[in-house]
């Protein structure tokens, strides 16, 4: 019975690590039987990955900080509306990217969304509205994430702390954030992987610009739009290295209990 | 406060400020019109000092995205129904449309005809994998109906569709990645990905129908007289000769050549029995 269900805990990682590296193989090989109508500027590249790199670094940051608080007050107090709060917060999670993206772009319609467009200079088809578009996307998946970290954090080091003098901000600070820490980081990896492969949301808000609002995914979609596919497949193959390489470095850096 | 929301953003590597309006135009592009368009966008830049920002997308999606933002200065669709519709939403002033390359029909193979499709009526052979664009959606595949219709193909080539394409693009994409044997597209997909997609053409007479790429002036557009002026230089032999370079078809009589029957844009109602034969049901 042990070696039965060793073999299927064993055979299924397998399988599915198999079914991923499949899909590589399939890009590789299409990459080396076809060459492309017109092969990807190396500016180009660079700049979308660099874009890519400061766009999903900027809202996973941001997303992450600002779910802190909130997954904190979900997590450790009870109060009258919580489930309605809580599924409110829920919505970026269950709607689709390019739902959220529309509803971005009748916001910044509205008069609210100009005054903050006339304070912080333009959002809509601007740098910015990539950011706002994957901090959106993201910010309920951050939050759903810490909440299942603080959760798992026993509150009796929180209380200790408290009869030991030390206020709530300390608390936080000093017992619930360290002890918190893998999973924070775990939340920002993935939060990061989410925001990086954003498409729908960011297409909608940002809009797709060459190189000025061209994230990995835009040149990806642009280029199947131009039913060039190996430039396409060679855009899908950076973003696929860069994601890797980047998660695998995060990986090694916090040691390995991610 | 605005100091501090700069900090903000300056701080994740994103710089506050922007052009003034007058000094740069909003166009929402369909993305096939790319490679000429941004040839077209940088030589007005170089002639009048306007900075020229291209949106691309699908024509539907990017008509929604100029609707919902009530911004963009010229609209530029990948076949004249769109254009109708955004005329229709009050989305593009009535009037201001100009014609800048005829779509010509044809069918489309990957790279070396593998399925050894010789002509349209070859669409009908049991087994053929064919792909059209939808033709509720996409006028492409509107038009391609209309082909069979007039060819007395449908009944025979309609359970030989197996996928739609979601827009011109995504139907040339079938060809282009061998997920079909054939498929009904535009001449000028060849064009696009000659490596990976052959062009059959039609005979003249099996034509019924051509398309147009046009492009008008936004209601939203800030400065419509400069919008004017731009959608001027793509219809002028500067434009055009971006597009021909691209393999549109730019002229008239060039495109009616190839279909001298045809009439140009306009619309064609699907046939009443047309989901009963799609289903595969007896009509």
């Amino acid at each position: 019975m042990n070696r039965l269900f060793q073999a299927v805990v064993v055979g299924t990682t397998a399988l599915l690590a198999l079914a991923m590296l499949a899909l590589v193989g399939g890009l590789v090989v299409e990459l080396a039987r076809h060459s492309a109508v017109q092969p990807p500027d190396l500016r180009e590249v660079l700049f979308a990955v660099k874009l890519s790199l400061g766009t999903a670094t900027a809202s996973s940051l941001l997303a992450t900080v600002i779910a802190l608080p909130v997954a904190y007050l979900l997590s450790r107090h009870q109060f009258r509306g919580k489930v309605l709060l809580d599924t409110l917060l829920d919505l970026p999670i269950v709607l689709s990217p390019i739902a959220l993206g529309a509803l971005l772009l009748v916001f910044f319609r509205t008069a609210p969304g100009q005054a903050i467009e006339a304070l912080v200079g333009p959002i809509v088809f601007d740098v910015r509205g990539i950011v706002l578009a994957q901090f959106v996307v993201v910010v309920g998946l951050a939050i759903r994430l810490l909440v299942a970290t603080f959760d798992g954090i026993d509150p009796e080091y929180e209380q200790l702390a408290r009869t030991l003098g030390y206020d709530r901000v300390r608390v936080f600070q000093r017992v619930l954030l360290p002890m918190a820490g893998p999973g924070v980081v775990a939340t920002l990896m993935l939060v990061w992987g989410r925001a990086i492969g954003e498409f729908g949301a960011t297409m909608m808000l940002a809009g797709a610009t060459t190189m000025k609002t061209e994230t990995l995914p835009v040149a990806i979609h642009l280029n199947f739009e131009a039913a060039d596919i190996t430039s396409a497949m060679i855009f899908i193959a950076v973003l696929l290295v860069l994601s890797f390489g980047v998660l695998v470095a995060v990986r090694r850096l916090h040691g390995r209990g991610l | 406060m605005r100091l501090s929301a700069c900090a903000v953003l300056a701080a994740v590597g994103i710089a506050c400020g922007g052009e003034p309006a007058s000094e740069r135009l909003l166009v929402f592009c369909g993305a096939a019109s790319k490679p000429p368009m941004e040839r077209i966008a940088r030589e007005y830049e170089a002639d009048t000092g306007v900075a020229v920002e291209l949106v691309f997308g699908g024509s539907g999606t990017l008509l929604s995205q100029m609707a919902l933002a009530e911004r963009g200065d010229v609209y530029l669709p990948g076949s004249p129904d769109f254009m109708e519709l955004a005329v229709e939403r009050g989305q593009v002033i009535p009037g201001s449309e100009r014609v800048v390359a005829y779509l010509v029909p044809a069918l489309i193979v990957p790279e070396g005809n593998p399925a050894g499709v010789a002509g349209l009526d070859d669409l009908g052979r049991a087994g053929l994998r064919v792909g059209i664009g939808n033709p509720e959606t996409v006028c492409l595949g509107l038009y391609g109906v209309e082909l069979l219709a007039h060819n007395g193909l449908l009944e025979a080539a309609l359970p030989n569709v197996v996928t739609f394409g979601a827009s011109c693009s995504r139907t040339a994409d079938l060809a282009a990645m061998g997920s079909v044997d054939v498929i009904l597209g535009w001449r000028v997909f060849e064009a696009w990905n000659p490596a990976r997609m052959d062009a059959l053409a039609l005979e003249p007479s099996q034509v019924p129908r051509i398309a147009t790429i046009p492009v008008g002036i936004s209601t939203h557009a800030r400065d419509p007289e400069a919008a004017r002026r731009f959608i001027a230089f793509v219809a002028s032999e500067a434009g055009q000769a971006a597009y021909r370079d691209a393999g549109y078809l730019t002229d008239r009589e060039a495109a009616l050549a190839l279909a001298p029957d045809a009439s140009i844009g306009g619309r064609y109602a699907l046939p009443d029995d047309y989901l009963q034969r799609l289903a595969g049901g007896a009509p």
